[in-house]
């Protein structure tokens, strides 16, 4: 019984000398959004694409998982309007892998949260690129 | 008097913080004695195995990660096997050390969450914060080397789709020099703390008959003392090259499947350090290049691939049916220990509850698939 008891108590104090002694180690939060995480190079955020690099050949749509992306072609076959749709995209990065021409890629920017559902619909053009 | 008027029936979730995800448990208490209790799942169900019936091959990639999220790399896994199967293809064994190495990554992250929610389940806070911490090292890798902290989709069909550069190997080996250190303060707080044990010692025990009739895996399996791991009993990758030790524990209890998972955590770390140095003194190419994986077009056939995942097997059976799968199945552990618990549960008391479930490492997205 004894013996139980000054083990329990032996237990508790290693505990909180652990406890303690991380009270000292280095802070690991940061103060979002004052101070933003520091992001990797391949790190999968809004997309950017150059649609001049563009000849729609549709491979991001065919490996697209959530039907995000629309292709708008005009008559000479040259893209008139690339859309993505944030509403439904995953974020999978299928599109910029898969893209040969190098025309999409996958930006920086993780701030998408909106009030407004239409503004999730991206639409790039030559006049807005 | 009425059995009726005698007990009470209460609903806990789908909305409880401690039932990790939305699970509904109708239990019926007599006083603080729990007498019957039913689980009620499916509020989390996505329709992830019919999805895949009108998607190509590539394109239900992305979405097998979200099966189980907190062990994506171990779906992904499933999936590519299954495929790289069907197409009789070979993968470079530097693609296979390092999909090894991110699912010990991944199932030591797992094993780190479940382990600080576990903690604060039985209101100790502090852990959760340390685990969280170290878990979040990382999650930084993984965002490093995939683009993302938990959706990865990183494995293809003929391995892998980046090569792991030296910086993220040397932020791997110092994470898994500074682990060992932080287990054994996780293991200062908890393991003799008096709380801790008298929560978890002899609560909810599995037997080993009871574990192997409900087909539980994993270290829910392992601690009822049944040493089943796939790693070591049927070897997949390059797992018999590696040098590491099954756990496994006696008791069937809460304890014993925490004691499990901790040491889990350190073979795990020595499988990492094995996989690390190949990586480093290998050149090959991680990507097996006469795979087309966007024009996959895949003859009738059938294949079942089996992963030890962190928590249980998790099986992944894709029917090819042309340019989409014809059926997709998948068998994950969390949803077999769901439905150990009305076993487990019936004559407990109530605050007992959330450890036996808490210890049995139930994820929910898993369960509703």
């Amino acid at each position: 019984m004894f013996k139980q008891i000054y083990k329990s108590i032996l237990s508790l104090i290693i505990g909180h000398l652990t406890v303690f002694k991380h009270a000292f180690k280095k802070r690991v939060t940061l103060e979002y959004p004052e101070v933003k995480p520091k992001l990797s190079d391949r790190f999968r955020g809004k997309h950017l694409f150059d649609i001049d690099k563009c000849k729609a050949c549709g491979m991001c749509q065919k490996v697209c998982p959530a039907n995000a992306i629309t292709i708008t072609k005009s008559e000479n076959g040259i893209v008139k309007c690339y859309s993505i749709d944030y509403g439904k995209c995953i974020f999978c990065g299928n599109c910029a892998y898969y893209c040969s021409l190098g025309s999409v890629k996958m930006g920086n920017d993780f701030e998408l949260a909106t009030d407004d559902k239409n503004s999730l619909k991206l639409n790039f053009t030559k006049e807005n690129k | 008097m009425t059995n009726l008027l005698k007990t009470m029936e209460i609903n806990v979730g789908p909305q409880h913080p401690s039932t990790h995800g939305v699970l509904r448990l109708v239990l019926e208490l007599d006083g603080e004695i729990i007498k019957s209790c039913k689980p009620v799942v499916g509020y989390l169900h996505r329709g992830i195995e019919k999805m895949a019936e009108s998607r190509s091959y590539l394109q239900y990639l992305p979405i097998v990660d979200r099966i189980d999220y907190l062990g994506g790399f171990f779906n992904s896994y499933a999936y590519c096997d299954c495929i790289e199967n069907l197409l009789n293809v070979e993968i470079p064994v530097k693609a296979q050390y390092i999909r090894v190495l991110c699912m010990e990554l991944n199932r030591i992250a797992s094993h780190l969450l479940w382990l600080g929610t576990f903690m604060l389940d039985l209101g100790a806070s502090s852990p959760l914060f340390y685990c969280f911490r170290d878990r979040e090292r990382i999650l930084h890798i993984f965002e490093a080397l995939t683009g993302q902290r938990m959706m990865y989709n990183y494995f293809t069909f003929g391995g892998v789709r980046f090569d792991i550069p030296n910086e993220i190997l040397e932020d791997i080996s110092s994470f898994v020099e500074d682990m060992p250190e932080c287990i054994k303060d996780y293991e200062n707080i908890i393991t003799t703390n008096p709380i801790f044990t008298s929560r978890c010692v002899n609560k909810g025990i599995i037997t080993k008959r009871n574990a192997l009739q409900y087909s539980i895996t994993g270290a829910n399996l392992r601690a009822s003392g049944v040493g089943l791991d796939f790693r070591k009993s049927c070897p997949y990758l390059t797992y018999d090259n590696l040098e590491f030790d099954i756990s496994y524990a006696d008791g069937g209890d809460a304890y014993s499947r925490y004691k499990v998972r901790i040491f889990e955590l350190y073979s795990s770390l020595k499988i990492v350090e094995q996989c690390i140095d190949f990586i480093r003194s290998s050149s090959e190419p991680i990507l097996n290049k006469s795979v087309k994986p966007v024009m996959l077009n895949i003859p009738e056939g059938e294949y079942t691939s089996i992963v030890e995942a962190s928590r249980g097997l998790t099986s992944c059976t894709v029917k090819a049916g042309g340019k989409t799968p014809y059926r997709v199945k998948w068998r994950t552990g969390s949803y077999y220990a769901v439905q150990l618990l009305p076993e487990l549960l019936v004559n407990c008391e109530v605050a007992d509850m959330m450890a036996i479930f808490g210890s049995l490492d139930v994820i929910l997205p898993e369960v509703d698939k």
